[in-house]
């Protein structure tokens, strides 16, 4: 057998990061409250949940999405398009970049999301069974669709390159990423704006998830119920949120002299081909996608340093995903799960997660994993914990794994 | 003292669709307050919850005047 195909390695310019998550509204209050847990926001209850068995998830708080936006913006758009154009307005201005003069043609929009607007579907089917077809919002049909972030966020931008949603479940934020790599790498771009946006206060999404007894049940204590690695899990918690970075070509971002926050290195992904919910149980899916993306990168195993896992809090995912992540790359890199802080943001998680690598690579620390107060002793990598942890970090991994066998990893360096 | 229709759908404009109070005026095209199709179906349900009317059968395009949007509520409301 032949060795794949590869191309040569290309490493696309990170130089802005925005970040709308429940731990914090910007990519600097995240990152503080994700490095001192104690100060995380409280999670309330929320009245759309009211008598199931979670009633909660990790909301945005403190942003008035209305105001921010306009009356007139903000009416064409979802919740979770809202996250999106107030992530992608940070990170645009991290970036030093200005719509206003930017070659537009060559910027592109690569956002992915696994459900869109699904709490609108739920409210407007509520009108339609209760009210008839006449009271049905027209506003439904363009607005709730899973490309609605990348249309708004291109919109909001004046962004007229190519712009496109993806949609690969939990791992849908990732393959966005690894899309603008790609297509940096092409040259169909010179910039994107890449990651993944989500808000599911969905009762509709929420009871299906209980009855497949994915989600944490801990309902007395919320802030606790998400934590990755610990004996005591028992599933994620949904959050909400948008994780978008502003990725270049080095070459273009070199000549605008622009500061590089990290690189995007390497990009792999595969399908278990296994099954609709549950991870390949050897987690050979995930391994794929991971080799993929060092080949990809042309970076070891021993250059990795820190990973930010998938780490949903479920018993299986945990589990598998760390027995993998130490076959693969030994028992030396730093692993965390940060969203034991910001909850399971699904499509938006990979754009998050990716993000907050792309701090951790900046800061040269890595943040822990929150509630890990009994770590599960059958998980083989070295978790941080309790404290977030300074290392000399020259490379990092970011891995997700999406319902019906998507998996999807990333290699980035300083 | 209740809003007049005009006053009613004025503020409606005013708070679902960011238009300009100054800018609304009875021989001002519904497009120039930057109202397309979209809008006017969602302004159409809007009235009709605040208003309590049925404007299933009136047609509105962003072609009429906000005059003409006004005299057809109102039209509605008495028949």
């Amino acid at each position: 057998m032949t060795a794949p195909y590869r191309l040569p390695p290309f490493a696309a310019a990170v130089t802005g990061v925005g970040l709308v998550t429940s731990a914090g509204v910007g990519a600097e209050a995240t990152w503080r409250a994700l490095n001192d847990p104690a100060t995380a926001p409280c999670v309330p209850h929320r009245d759309e949940l009211q008598g199931l068995p979670c009633d909660f998830m990790y909301s945005v708080t403190g942003l008035d999405t209305r105001a921010v936006l306009g009356v007139a913006a903000h009416r064409l758009m979802d919740r979770f398009s809202h996250l999106a154009v107030i992530a992608a307005r940070e990170a645009v201005a991290d970036a030093g970049l200005d719509p206003a003069v930017w070659d537009s043609g060559r910027v592109a929009v690569v956002i992915g999301s696994a459900h869109g607007g699904l709490p609108f579907y739920d409210e407007q089917h509520i009108a339609l069974t209760e009210r008839g077809a006449r009271r049905v919002s027209p506003k439904l049909a363009p607005l709730a669709v899973v490309n609605g972030a990348a249309s708004s966020v291109a919109t909001d931008l004046g962004a007229r390159g190519p712009s496109q949603a993806v949609s690969t479940a939990c791992s849908s934020g990732t393959v966005a990423i690894g899309t603008a790599h790609q297509m940096l790498r092409t040259g169909a771009c010179d910039i994107v704006v890449a990651g993944g946006a989500e808000s599911v206060c969905s009762r509709l999404l929420i009871a299906s998830a209980c009855r497949l007894k994915a989600v944490s049940t801990r309902i007395d204590d919320p802030r606790a119920a998400c934590r990755p690695f610990d004996t005591h899990r028992d599933g994620f918690v949904i959050g909400e949120g948008a994780g978008l970075l502003v990725m270049e070509r080095p070459e273009h971002a070199r000549a605008r002299g622009a500061a590089v926050r990290a690189h995007v290195a390497g990009y792999g992904s595969s399908s278990d081909a296994y099954s609709a919910v549950a991870p390949d149980p050897d987690g050979l899916g995930i391994e794929r996608a991971l080799r993929t993306a060092l080949a990809d990168a042309g970076i070891a195993a021993a250059d990795i340093g820190h990973v930010n896992a998938h780490g949903t809090s479920t018993v299986s995912n945990d589990l598998i995903e760390t027995v993998m992540l130490r076959r693969v790359l030994g028992e030396h890199p730093l692993v965390t799960s940060t969203k034991a802080m910001t909850g399971h943001t699904l499509g938006a998680a990979g754009g998050i997660e990716t993000a907050l690598t792309v701090l951790a690579l900046q800061h040269q620390l890595v943040p822990p994993t929150a509630n890990l107060d009994a770590p599960d002793p059958d998980i083989p990598v070295d978790v941080v914990s309790k404290e977030a942890r300074p290392a000399a970090l020259a490379a990092a991994v970011k891995t997700s794994l999406g319902f019906g066998g998507h998996n999807a990893a990333l290699v980035l360096t300083r | 003292m209740s809003m007049s229709t005009a006053d009613e759908i004025s503020t409606l404009l005013t708070a679902n669709f960011g238009t300009d109070p100054v800018a609304i005026r009875p021989d001002v095209p519904l497009r120039q307050l930057r109202l397309d199709s979209l809008a006017l179906e969602e302004l159409r349900l809007l009235i009709e919850d605040r208003l309590d009317v049925d404007l299933d059968d009136v047609q509105l395009t962003s072609r009429d005047t906000v005059g003409q949007l006004v005299d057809a509520v109102q039209r509605k409301a008495v028949a």
